[in-house]
């Protein structure tokens, strides 16, 4: 018992408990505790958990001088969520000088003032030096004369899932921390940007620090999600027991360049994978965009990364856990496999690339494909193209582009992805009948639609047997939502059909008029009309997204589905149910066709893609007050270079404009 | 207990720790070779909720509508049947029913209520039913464990035992600390509990220590109204047990524990002291000074134009409402210490009148 007396002396006693004392006494709480059962005969468990907390507790007061009370004053109210709406939050002394790490969340409302206070109990004003757009941290500084003390930060060798907890922050007393005890969950968490704690993180800890059993800092509290990027993203599982915390240990190499007033932004590269599972795929480039960083150093498609700064890679997900950690302007070593041979490149990833158009010839390939075509047919060749301008007709073939062959048509927009409006290059003809090389300098993707684009015929009959065609329920198990397809009489499995994803406007819709207007144009132009329903009150909830992608690959087992005509068709609510898919589900949706839909403000609208080509055709009714919104936004993806066609419409389509439409969906397979 | 799978690997320390760790270790294993063998002892914890839970009971009454739930929680106070709980619409019944942890059902009798503390006493006629003793023992204080007992979400029916949560108290605060974060009546201190006591049905379960001391009352459920986010709390004991003794007695509860802050009868305001405040058209208008009357207190100690007022005497005033609020809490004979922003400069100044 005097050892414990002694141990006990050495907390509650008037000699400061120098650095050896206290790893000594940790040591021994943890030593102790490892041997419960003997503890539990010698001291009494009471006792052994008596010294634990209190080991705790002194943890939390060696952290405490390094975290700081902030106070935000004059945020601009944000819509969405209230829970930015408090005054107070915590930030981590990261310079004796007086920076100090935080959170972003409670900066997100932009406050016109920022007061910290010291550990001597003194408030002064802080500015905002720079903000981490990765991570979403602020670095403050703060004008004092009192040098403040930093914390020392644990090594990310020394993290150790299981091990305690704790979550600091100074929001309920100028003076005296709260806290809440956990242990660590996972150290690599959201694209390796956090480790995760089953303490309990809320705005009342927000961007204070998460410490462990010595006081010592792990990392900085926030809200963050996998799905989402902002300030405030994540905040909704506050206090759930699923609590993230930044590394500091990650953050110790920027914190000069932070403090300098430079923003930490994303790493970028420039690259587009293969699309599919990026749990199962091997990290193959399918394109390189023109002037990246992968671009400068010569990285070709279908080179496969093996390797990121001597880290094996063999999936897709682990080059995204690789790179997610990553700033614009850090240096990246790169190994891929090409061929046989192993090639190592060294860049420095970039904060943004200007926005990729894709390059356009002119051609719309043949349907159906016959497996034993050389090359890729042309059905259709548009006027005045760079196409037309080499001559090039209905029936001839390419071969290559750039000297790499196209045997399918993936092919072609795979070798385009890594070339631009404007670049030149070589293409492998046979023109009719006579094979030929011919130079060709791309345009870019028509916002135009052909007034006349031949039908293709249906392919001869056959005995096969079919999936069900006409009106068909298409109920996916656990979903309360209806939905029926509409299949075209027609249907066979030797053609490819497109997908029109109808969206209702919010309320009454009436279903055999819509497809009445669809029937005869589904079996001319070879398409499926899926009729998703909102779940309730016909009224679309942003997370019925994930029911219709169910859906969507529901049908998509089911039928032959061209993955280059995929389209989300809604009208007002429907049509921003459209455009929310659209961006969400890049791999899919190759199209998105609105009527009096804008884009809700804070839907972020992702970068132009190589690979996952989309297209936007955008109708609006001049009397709706929406319009003037509507217009703002396109403009926005015109300057993502997007190709944006737009109509005005009285109401919805007409009959004329349904026509264009369907001839639209008809040639999103151009290139 | 779970908790224990969740400590420290102490197989990675002794390197960081050196020679004294080494000393440590042989330490141990002399103790070890030394300790006669026994079979370990219950576990502290077990041991703690077997004593606490026959304490413990389910207080069914008054709602079950509009998502009101008619059910809450409440503990054994008395040797002669005294149940302390939290007033609530739960009581608003002549049929309140106390069902104790054994299963028992008893009709209860409505002795007495403090509202401005927000508990309630009834009574059963049960006199064989353990309690705790109302003993104002060492508080807990910020980082000590804590177990929470009580029916959340009615879980537990008939003779089941109340849930039990494990938690550390977070932080002891003052509710009031914030005007206006938290709307309740009661406004004193409390425990910030980390385990998620805040549930229906949860208010009026018992806060204790480790060893199964009462050291507080669960409250009811509260969120702060400026973000919205669920506060899980605990009234302290030491605050309560003046007015349970008073209750119980027959008395009305003293005053004392009453922290309200009370408006003088002459206040202070803005006009008072001698400058203007910018127009309040806003919802949240900051409070800007718009103009500083000559000869003014205001003006003698140099409050300016376009000085904005954060505090007054150190409480959040920095809207043009919150701080004619604050200053109608302060008495004109009184001084009041504005802090005020004037360009990056934190600028503190009292002014009192003459």
């Amino acid at each position: 018992m005097t050892v414990f007396r002694m141990l006990s002396c050495l907390l509650y006693g008037s000699v400061p408990l120098n650095r050896v004392a206290f790893r000594f006494l940790t040591a021994f709480a943890v030593s102790l505790t490892a041997l419960t059962g003997w503890t539990a005969r010698t001291f009494g468990e009471d006792d052994l958990l008596a010294l634990e907390a209190q080991v705790m507790k002194a943890a939390v007061t060696r952290a405490a001088p390094s975290v700081l009370r902030i106070e935000t004053f004059g945020s601009q109210q944000r819509a969405g969520t209230p829970l930015t709406n408090s005054r107070i939050t915590s930030g981590v002394v990261v310079s004796e000088d007086g920076h100090i790490l935080s959170s972003a969340f409670q900066f997100a409302g932009k406050p016109s003032s920022i007061l910290v206070t010291l550990p001597t109990g003194k408030r002064e004003s802080a500015q905002i030096v720079a903000r981490d757009q990765s991570r979403m941290l602020v670095m403050l500084k703060v004008a004092t004369a009192e040098k403040l003390t930093v914390l020392e930060v644990v090594p990310r060798a020394e993290m150790r899932v299981g091990q305690w907890t704790l979550a600091v922050g100074k929001t309920f007393d100028k003076d005296r921390p709260n806290r809440s005890v956990g242990i660590l969950s996972a150290v690599n968490r959201i694209w390796g940007k956090a480790i995760q704690t089953d303490a309990k993180i809320s705005p009342a800890n927000y961007g204070g620090p998460l410490i462990d059993i010595e006081g010592r800092a792990l990392g900085i509290l926030v809200p963050m999600s996998p799905q989402q990027q902002n300030e405030i993203a994540g905040a909704e599982w506050y206090d759930s027991g699923i609590g993230f915390a930044v590394p500091l240990a990650d953050m110790m190499p920027y914190l000069e360049q932070l403090k300098r007033g430079e923003d930490l932004k994303p790493g970028i590269l420039g690259i587009s994978l293969k699309s599919g599972d990026i749990y199962s795929l091997p990290a193959e480039i399918a394109a390189v965009q023109p002037k990246s960083p992968a671009y400068k150093v010569a990285l070709q498609v279908g080179d496969v990364i093996v390797d990121v700064d001597k880290q094996p890679v063999s999936r897709q997900v682990q080059l995204r856990h690789a790179l997610g950690r990553r700033y614009a302007g850090d240096d990246v070593s790169l190994t891929v496999k090409r061929g046989e041979q192993q090639v190592t490149v060294s860049l420095k990833l970039v904060d943004h690339l200007d926005p990729y158009a894709h390059p356009f010839l002119g051609l719309l390939p043949a349907r159906p494909r016959n497996s034993n075509d050389l090359g890729i047919k042309i059905r259709f060749v548009y006027p005045n193209s760079p196409a037309a301008k080499i001559g090039l007709n209905s029936g001839d073939r390419i071969l290559a582009i750039a000297d790499k062959k196209a045997r399918v048509p993936s092919d072609i927009y795979s070798i385009l992805g890594s070339f631009e409006p404007g670049s030149e290059f070589s293409l492998n003809v046979v023109k009719s009948g006579t094979p030929e090389n011919i130079s060709l300098i791309p345009a870019a993707l028509p916002t135009q639609i052909p007034d006349k684009l031949p039908l293709i015929p249906p392919p001869e009959a056959s005995a096969e047997a079919l999936p069900p065609t006409g009106l068909i329920p298409v109920k996916l198990p656990e979903e309360p939502n209806e939905c029926v397809a509409l299949i075209p009489e027609s249907y066979k499995t030797g053609i490819l059909h497109g997908l029109v994803v109808w969206l209702h406007p919010s309320g009454q819709f009436d279903q055999t008029r819509l497809v009445e207007r669809w029937k005869r144009r589904c079996q001319q132009r070879h398409l499926i009309l899926l009729m998703p329903q909102a779940a309730k009150q016909k009224r679309w909830v942003p997370t019925e997204i994930d029911y219709v992608r169910k859906a969507i690959d529901e049908i998509r087992k089911a039928y032959r589905i061209d993955n280059t005509r995929i389209v989300v068709h809604g009208h007002q609510a429907g049509g921003v149910l459209a455009y929310m898919l659209a961006f969400s589900q890049r791999d899919l949706i190759r199209g998105v066709a609105t009527v009096d839909a804008e884009i809700p403000r804070r839907l972020k609208i992702p970068a132009n893609d190589p690979i996952q080509r989309l297209a936007i055709y955008a109708a609006s009714d001049s009397k709706s007050p929406r319009a003037a919104r509507a217009t703002s936004a396109l403009q926005r993806l015109r300057d993502l270079q997007y190709p944006v066609t737009t109509r005005q419409s009285n109401g919805y389509l007409s009959e004329v404009q349904i026509d264009e439409l369907v001839r639209w969906i008809d040639t999103l397979d151009r290139f | 207990m779970s908790r224990r799978f969740f400590v420290f690997d102490a197989r990675h320390h002794p390197n960081r720790c050196g020679a004294a760790n080494k000393a440590l270790w042989l330490m141990l294993l002399v103790f070890y070779l030394c300790a006669p063998s026994q079979i370990p002892g219950d576990d502290s914890y077990a041991r703690t909720i077997s004593g606490v839970q026959p304490k413990m009971v389910k207080i069914y009454g008054a709602g079950g509508i509009r998502g009101l739930e008619a059910y809450q929680s409440g503990l054994m106070i008395s040797r002669s049947g005294h149940v302390l709980t939290v007033w609530s619409y739960v009581l608003d019944t002549e049929d309140v029913v106390v069902v104790l942890n054994d299963g028992r059902k008893f009709q209860s009798q409505l002795i007495g209520a403090d509202p401005r503390l927000g508990i309630a006493i009834l009574k059963i006629e049960s006199t064989e039913t353990p309690y705790f003793i109302r003993q104002t023992s060492k508080e807990p204080e910020a980082g000590d464990r804590i177990l929470a007992f009580s029916n959340l979400y009615g879980v537990a029916t008939g003779n089941e035992p109340a849930s039990v949560l494990h938690g550390t108290i977070s932080a002891r605060t003052q509710l009031a600390a914030r005007r206006g974060a938290f709307n309740t009546t009661y406004k004193g201190p409390v425990f910030i509990l980390d385990a998620m006591t805040n549930n229906p049905g949860a208010a009026g379960g018992a806060l204790t220590d480790r060893q199964g001391n009462l050291v507080g009352l669960l409250g009811k459920e509260l969120r702060n109204s400026e973000n919205e986010i669920w506060l899980n709390y605990a009234i302290p004991m030491s605050v309560l047990v003046d007015s349970i003794d008073d209750l119980i007695a027959g008395r009305t509860p003293s005053q004392a524990a009453n922290t309200d802050r009370k408006k003088p009868g002459q206040a202070l305001s803005p006009t008072l002291l001698g400058f203007v405040l910018i127009p309040d058209v806003l919802d949240k208008t900051p409070a800007f000074v718009d103009s500083v009357r000559n000869g003014s207190v205001a003006a003698r100690m140099k409050l300016q134009p376009d000085d904005l007022i954060l505090f007054a005497n150190d409480r959040i005033a920095s809207t043009c409402k919150q701080l004619v609020e604050e200053l109608s809490f302060i008495d004109r004979i009184d001084p009041v210490t504005l802090t005020i922003q004037r360009g990056q400069d934190l600028v503190d100044i009292t002014l009192q009148l003459p």
